[in-house]
């Protein structure tokens, strides 16, 4: 094959991105976190030199508390991050399911938008309390809570983009006389992609409190539990260093995603505005 | 030795269109025959997209037969499966695939194995002047719109169709790179003696490639049919006449033709 490149080709290669512009945003938001980290830190220590230690403990009191957490209680850790992610990952699924139905199957579409949109306005509050009446099993509470919360948010964003698929496409992909599979699988699949992705990232964050706000409510395992064993037992060092264990999985997931999305949506142009 | 008569390959026979009371295409009737290069010319709204749309099976003639291949391509949609293909005025590359997976589009629906797919998208976008393997797997924005042209133009081409639609796909590229990809499509399709219908509202596109034009004029019906040799090509009076002509029965030239 040759390797020729003739002008139009050579013409139609794109400015590279600014070398190590990207690096250079990582180190200054780095640096910022750990500005900010320090600051809290430093407050949280002073506060606790004029406050008793059930109100603020020092930090290396709630140091102390976090490596015991690590070493003890890792076990409810594992459990959020599992219960996280297996009802992420279920609600995605079943969620843009319901999306990609309401989207595409006309006589369906005003009464499961009608019913996702009433689900979405019903309080996670009132979610949890139906959830300790329904269920027996602690597990089936959480999963049932998180999915219920979040399958809308999926079937929403992803009816959105299907609404958004541009007819020219649709078009060009019919010109080859498709199977319906193969224009599903091979238009509409990958176009829902980008709006699967903006939906998880936009959730991920409250999904992560929603479940420890579950198991605080309903079970007792997991971090919200321990938690909630952490404020019964008027142990705030415990309170503070479950929520900051909470905080780093809720950065790690929300890490996970970002870099899922960096994978997946390679295709996309960066835009930047002036 | 006796002349082998060319095959019909769409066949259009009184045809009409309406849009509600508005008649798109009216009592339309015209032929064209294998290894041909045939302009649909016209002013917007002279129905030369609804034509096309009725040939790609998309539309439905309101009165009249359209045949593809001896198909009813609206009645037999899939029948036509890998027999016609279509490259538009805007490139219409699906944005998550590579260029050589927009040209393996077709070839991909049609239930080919991958390593047929790339290696026949591959050998596509060389025959269109895309060469090198980082530029075959650049993604749509990485493209100049030249390039996604040829990209679109080597889909089109990728699934071996009898029939290739070109809906105004020179129209919105930049006259130097419009001009040279006339003459490599033009050259590439005559060599592969496909047969081809080019939607245009441009005199000079439609004079340059095709063999024969014709001129649809408001309120959509066929106004002049003219028949172009590489002899009349080449013959600067004779283009300049027709030209003239050409622009009278269209009802005036496009204001875009001058561009």
């Amino acid at each position: 094959m040759s390797t020729r490149i003739d002008p139009e080709t050579a013409a139609g290669l794109e400015p590279p991105a600014p070398a190590g512009a990207e690096r250079n945003y990582f180190k200054r938001d780095l640096f910022a976190s750990i500005v900010i980290i320090a600051l809290i830190a430093f407050a949280m220590e002073a506060w606790s030199w004029v406050a008793p230690v059930y109100i603020m403990p020092s930090v290396v009191l709630t140091g102390d508390e976090i490596l015991t957490i690590l070493g003890e209680d890792y076990i409810h850790i594992v459990t959020t991050i599992l219960r996280l992610l297996f009802a992420v990952a279920f609600s995605l699924v079943v969620g843009s399911l319901i999306g990609v139905v309401m989207g595409i199957v006309r006589p369906a579409e005003p009464f499961i938008k009608a019913l996702v949109v009433i689900f979405t306005g019903v309080p996670a509050l009132s979610w949890m309390l139906f959830a300790i009446f329904w269920f027996r099993g602690t597990e089936e509470r959480v999963f049932f809570i998180l999915a219920v919360i979040l399958i809308p948010f999926y079937a929403l964003n992803v009816y959105d983009g299907i609404k958004a698929l541009s007819t020219d496409l649709i078009e060009v992909v019919e010109t080859f006389r498709p199977s319906r599979w193969q224009v599903f699988r091979l238009l509409i699949l990958p176009h829902i992609v980008p709006y699967v992705l903006m939906t998880t990232k936009s959730i991920i964050g409250y999904a992560a409190r929603m479940t420890a706000f579950a198991e605080l409510v309903s079970v007792n395992t997991g971090m919200g539990a321990r938690m909630g064993l952490a404020q019964d037992e008027l142990n705030m060092q415990g309170v503070i260093g479950w929520t900051i264990l909470l905080v780093i999985v809720n950065l790690g997931v929300q890490a996970i995603v970002a870099w899922a999305e960096k994978r997946l949506l390679k295709w996309r142009p960066e835009v930047s505005v002036r | 030795m006796t002349a082998v008569e060319a095959r019909t390959v769409i066949e259009l026979d009184r045809v009409d269109r309406y849009f509600g009371a508005h008649p798109a295409v009216l009592d339309l009737s015209f032929r064209v025959m294998e290894g041909e290069i045939v302009a649909l010319l016209g002013r917007t709204g002279a129905g030369k997209s609804t034509a096309l749309h009725m040939i790609m099976g998309v539309l439905e003639p309101t009165r009249g037969t359209v045949r593809v291949e001896g198909l009813d391509p609206y009645a037999q949609f899939k029948e036509l499966r890998g027999r016609l293909s279509v490259s538009f005025q805007n490139d219409r590359l699906l944005p998550w695939r590579a260029a050589w997976e927009n040209v393996a589009l077709g070839l991909e629906i049609l239930g080919f194995d991958k390593e047929t797919q790339r290696s026949r998208a591959i050998e596509w976008l060389e025959n269109v002047k895309i060469v090198g393997e980082e530029n075959v797997r650049k993604y749509p924005h990485e493209l100049s719109g030249g390039m996604r042209q040829r990209v679109s133009l080597a889909r089109a081409l990728c699934v071996d169709p009898a029939l290739v639609l070109l809906d105004e796909s020179f129209s919105q590229l930049d006259h130097v790179t419009s001009k040279a990809l006339r003459s490599d499509f033009t050259e590439l399709v005559r060599r592969l003696g496909k047969t081809c219908v080019l939607i245009t509202h441009r005199i000079d596109d439609a004079l340059e490639m095709a063999d024969r034009i014709l001129v649809l004029a408001a309120p959509a019906k066929l106004a002049l049919e003219v028949r172009v040799t590489a002899d009349r090509r080449a013959d600067a009076a004779w283009l300049e006449t027709q030209h003239a002509a050409i622009a009278a029965a269209m009802g005036g030239e496009d204001e875009t033709e001058a561009a």
